[in-house]
């Protein structure tokens, strides 16, 4: 259908909770994401980016409200099948242990393999295909420290693509890069979208790439998010005061 | 060369052999050979056969629980030695014997074993958990490995003050065992260690794809579908298990349980954790079946402390690596 949105929160409260403590840090989200989108996150250091992010994938728990990915609500959803559906590509380095850049991508499969993680020739197959998508043939076989940090996040996406999920959320993956770089990054995201028909969710502190590439933005601000449209982010007033009034 | 690792395990299969025949047949008080094997060869069968058999069970679990805690860590530099791990199984199998010598259940053979290796298990468990907890709150590999020193040193301690206090006969079986040795286990213990061992070991095969993916941290692991806090207590479980079991057999060996995987990752140039689970074994294996080979031959008519061997092949080698800082 196209249709059917691949990611939906509803009346999601996001935060911590300490002990004795609730820290409130976004409240009442209702928005749905639809497979071929290419959404922005944007917001001020410390506005729930991360929080967002991690929560969505399931690696943290919303205080209240139920976020379904692909129709069904992530608590009904076993580990491995929520792997099936949502990669994330977080901030945090990866080294040692002999760690290749094919290995990392590899593990992308790791949901779909036995349980000696086994490579039959379709994970292999698909293992290749990404690491060829993301451009990192060339370094397949370098260790992960050896890798230069944009090469580091093309191989982390590299590992998204393995893990053949309708959804893709990164989180900052633009930090660290060089400018060319960060162009070749979100070019790569956009062929994602838009000829892989991927949902595919980014938060990022470089505004004109976002403006560039992405079709939408979620714009975090004061505790609440909005989904503007690329084109209206100039009239959108939080945009602008995260934009600082430089753009 | 057509398949580099499997011509690497091919020789360490080899190598295995080889350190098993200098085990079974040279040192101690005679050398043996081949015509001496008789079924009831007494030096053979009840000297030599459980000692070479306890090498090999001893430095495959203490390679294993290495392997577990390296991985679970994120730190090449972890182990259960450094750790403070088996110095916990040391202080409770102490307190295990003094219970034992109180309440006259160590002459029931299997009741006053089996308490003892529970004792070990619960040391090295709790261990484990303590500089599980610490490590959250430090960054620093350096760090942890100091910590596990401390933690180490205080159990020392304890276990000096219940020396201190004990009777003669206790005294020496403490002060004996805890310089670990291979030779104190006879046929009968085997009959417990090895089971125990066995049941670990097969455990932790199904737990390689766990650590395979833990090798990429808690939240990458966890968005690969592995359930990250229940993998890890059960891997926790395990490795304490067999850090335990051979404390509780050999007294506390150095060194092993954290060279034996750095060794294997510098050997096999792979991040495939069920290739390093096997190799590991292995090389355990062989290191403290060589180790006691030269415990044994080194000096004419003494046998050498295990402790001193594998701590002159161990420990340079934690000082290389952090001299080179690489990470393995």
């Amino acid at each position: 259908m196209g249709n059917m949105p691949c990611i939906t929160l509803k009346n999601v409260h996001l935060g911590y909770k300490k002990p004795g403590t609730v820290l409130n840090v976004l409240s009442d989200i209702n928005i749905e994401f639809y497979p071929g989108d290419f959404v922005g996150v944007v917001g001020l250091n410390g506005t729930g980016k991360s929080t967002l992010l991690k929560t969505i994938c399931g690696l943290q728990t919303p205080l209240d409200g139920e976020i379904s990915i692909g129709g069904t609500p992530i608590s009904e959803l076993a580990l491995i099948e929520l792997a099936k559906k949502v990669a994330i590509v977080l901030t945090e380095k990866i080294k040692g242990f002999n760690l290749t850049a094919y290995d990392a991508v590899a593990s992308g499969q790791m949901p779909y393999t036995n349980s000696f993680n086994r490579l039959e020739t379709k994970n292999i197959e698909i293992i290749e295909k990404a690491i060829v998508t993301s451009g990192i043939n060339a370094h397949r076989s370098k260790l992960l420290n050896e890798l230069s940090d944009g090469l580091f996040q093309k191989t982390m996406i590299a590992k998204a693509l393995a893990q053949q999920t309708q959804s893709v959320l990164l989180d900052e993956p633009s930090a660290f890069l060089d400018y060319a770089s960060k162009h070749e990054l979100f070019l790569l995201l956009k062929h994602l979208c838009h000829k892989e028909n991927k949902c595919v969710l980014v938060s990022c502190h470089d505004l004109d790439l976002l403006l560039k590439y992405c079709d939408n933005l979620l714009v975090l601000s004061e505790g609440t998010v909005e989904l503007i449209k690329v084109s209206e982010a100039s009239q959108n007033r939080q945009f602008m005061t995260i934009a600082g009034g430089y753009l | 060369m057509k398949n580099p690792t499997s011509i690497k395990f091919l020789v360490l299969i080899f190598l295995f052999f080889v350190s098993c025949a200098l085990s079974l047949f040279i040192g101690g008080s005679e050398s043996l050979t081949l015509r001496d094997l008789t079924p009831d060869h007494f030096i053979f069968w009840q000297i030599r056969f459980p000692k070479t058999l306890t090498a090999i069970i001893a430095g495959s679990t203490l390679s294993a629980a290495g392997l577990i805690l390296q991985v679970i860590f994120r730190n090449p530099l972890a182990g259960p030695y450094v750790l403070g791990i088996s110095s916990g199984a040391s202080l409770m199998v102490a307190l295990s014997i003094l219970a034992g010598s109180s309440f006259h259940f160590f002459e029931m053979f299997f009741i006053g074993k089996s308490f003892m290796v529970f004792s070990a298990v619960t040391g090295s468990f709790f261990i484990t958990l303590l500089v599980l907890a610490i490590s959250k709150k430090v960054n620093s590999n350096v760090v942890l490995l100091l910590i596990g020193l401390m933690l180490s040193q205080i159990c020392s301690a304890v276990q000096t003050a219940l020396e201190y206090f004990s009777d003669p006969n206790n005294l020496k079986s403490f002060v004996i065992w805890g310089m670990g040795s291979l030779s104190h286990t006879n046929n009968n213990d085997l009959l417990i260690y090895l089971p125990i061992a066995l049941l670990c070991l097969t455990a932790l095969l199904f737990f390689v794809k766990p650590l395979n993916a833990l090798l990429l941290g808690q939240n990458y692991a966890q968005n690969l579908g592995v359930n990250f806090n229940r993998s890890r207590f059960y891997l926790i479980m395990i490795s304490s298990v067999l850090t335990g079991v051979t404390t509780a057999f050999c007294g506390p060996i150095a060194f092993v349980g954290i060279a034996v995987p750095i060794l294997s990752r510098m050997i096999f140039s792979s991040s495939k954790q069920q290739l390093h689970f096997f190799s590991c074994l292995l090389i355990g294996a062989i290191i403290l079946l060589l180790s006691d080979a030269l415990a044994h031959t080194l000096m004419r008519d003494i046998v050498l402390p295990i402790n001193m061997i594998t701590t002159f092949i161990g420990a340079p080698l934690v000082i290389y690596l952090m001299f080179k800082n690489k990470h393995w």
